[in-house]
């Protein structure tokens, strides 16, 4: 009854932004007309945008759910789960969301990670009636990022040429190749250890990288838990051996497991499973208690970087 | 010795027995067959009330997790009551990350878990 004419379409937008003024406008607009057709809205952004975007939004700011992106997503896999959270409490209505998970500070494999997130919006959300717009600012991020932007995007809005759609759109299913091409080189002092049944020798090994490390020793129980899921899965779906790499620097420590498994769907352990499914949990959980997660899986394997930050506190759990 | 041990005892109680299931090690895929067929066992008989004590338990994975909500399920159908008691944090974590704590019920201790 109070549905916007765009009812039944997902819309992805990309936001392009130089300007404090240009991302508050657009983004209170967005949100905006929301609130004013009745319909839920939500804007995850970073904390140091939320006054911004609160002030130029008025007495309407109460009627929209706001998040710190750099919190719900520091590990850019919590988003996805987050908003379908949203889209399924609203449930037969038109949902509007802002998100903006990509900021100039993100490390390398932050970008790849919250990049791959972009484009799997488009997969995760195809037909839901939602409008999702992701703002990027282009004042401050490189051009390698708002390629990627153009790619994972259908529609785009900028000051300079207004809303269009992206010629450089690669489709529900593409993948910019800054987030599916083999993942960098690890470093060559490792510590690598090969396994075909002893689990729990697998998870000493992590514990004790983790220790080493400085890892604080609830964090390490997670690194332990995310591991040692992967490792199952070589067992569970592999006839052979699996490879586990641990590495560390002063932030971060990265556990790298590979073996010749195989996982074709690009959203595995990224959607919430249901409570009593008899399946599904595993994945799931390595991406709910890393900080990071990188995934490469083809024909000829898959690989799995689980990275944990060092110092910074965890806001999930 | 064995990666993960399993106990199992009927215990009486002021109101009506119980199964109480004690676990202790680690549970992950490579025995979780075994504590299947132990929980199948125990199912069959069709108690009322099961009682799995996790204190024991220094790691649990999601095959685990999984023959513990295939319990669940039977117990469900049976008219009983499967019931988790004192897991350890980094169990107890896993419980809520999946969502399993939502389906059964976690209490502290076996104590409280038998209070309902």
């Amino acid at each position: 009854m109070t549905e916007s004419p765009a009812t039944g379409l997902f819309r992805h937008v990309g936001f392009f932004y130089r300007t404090a003024k240009e991302y508050s406008t657009t983004v209170a607009a967005f949100l905006g007309d929301g609130v004013a057709a009745g319909e839920p809205a939500f804007a995850a952004i970073p904390d140091s945008q939320l006054g911004l975007v609160a002030d130029a939004l008025g007495a309407d700011a109460r009627r929209v759910q706001f998040a710190d992106m750099a919190q719900m997503g520091r590990n850019p896999a919590w988003i996805i789960p987050r908003v379908q959270a949203f889209v399924g409490l609203h449930s037969g209505r038109h949902v509007r969301y802002v998100g903006e998970p990509i900021w100039a500070s993100r490390s390398q494999a932050e970008l790849r990670e919250a990049t791959r997130h972009e484009a799997l919006i488009n997969l995760a959300f195809a037909g839901a009636d939602a409008e999702i717009m992701c703002p990027y600012n282009t004042a401050r991020l490189s051009q390698a990022v708002i390629t990627d932007a153009r790619q994972t995007h259908p529609l785009l809005l900028s000051a300079d040429s207004g809303p269009g759609t992206s010629p450089e759109y690669a489709g529900p299913s593409g993948l910019p190749s800054t987030c599916s091409a083999p993942l960098p080189a690890r470093p060559d002092t490792t510590m690598i250890h090969t396994y075909r049944s002893d689990l729990s020798q697998v998870r000493a090994l992590v514990m004790k990288g983790a220790k080493e490390a400085g890892l604080p020793d609830d964090r390490a129980g997670d690194l332990v838990l995310a591991v040692s899921e992967v490792a199952a899965n070589t067992l569970r779906h592999t006839p052979s051996s699996g490879t586990l790499v641990i590495w560390h620097d002063r932030d971060e420590i990265i556990c790298e497991i590979h073996d010749e498994g195989v996982i074709t769907d690009p959203l595995a352990g990224r959607r919430r499973p249901a409570p009593d499914a008899l399946g599904g949990h595993g994945l799931w959980l390595v991406y709910q208690v890393c900080d990071l997660v990188e995934l490469r899986s083809d024909d000829t394997g898959t690989t799995v970087r689980m990275h944990m930050s060092i110092r910074s506190p965890r806001p999930l759990g | 010795m064995d990666l993960l041990t399993t106990s199992v005892a009927t215990v009486e109680s002021d109101s009506e027995p119980y199964t109480l299931v004690e676990l202790a090690g680690e549970a992950d895929v490579t025995n979780s067959d075994a504590l299947r067929e132990v929980l199948d066992a125990e199912v069959a008989k069709q108690p009322r009330t099961m009682i799995i004590d996790l204190s024991g338990l220094r790691f649990m994975d999601s095959s685990a997790l999984h023959v513990i909500l295939r319990a669940n399920r039977v117990m469900d159908r049976q008219g009983g009551v499967l019931a988790l008691a004192s897991p350890r944090e980094p169990v107890a974590k896993m419980l809520r990350l999946t969502a399993a704590d939502q389906l059964i019920p976690v209490y502290p201790s076996v104590r409280e878990a038998t209070a309902g």
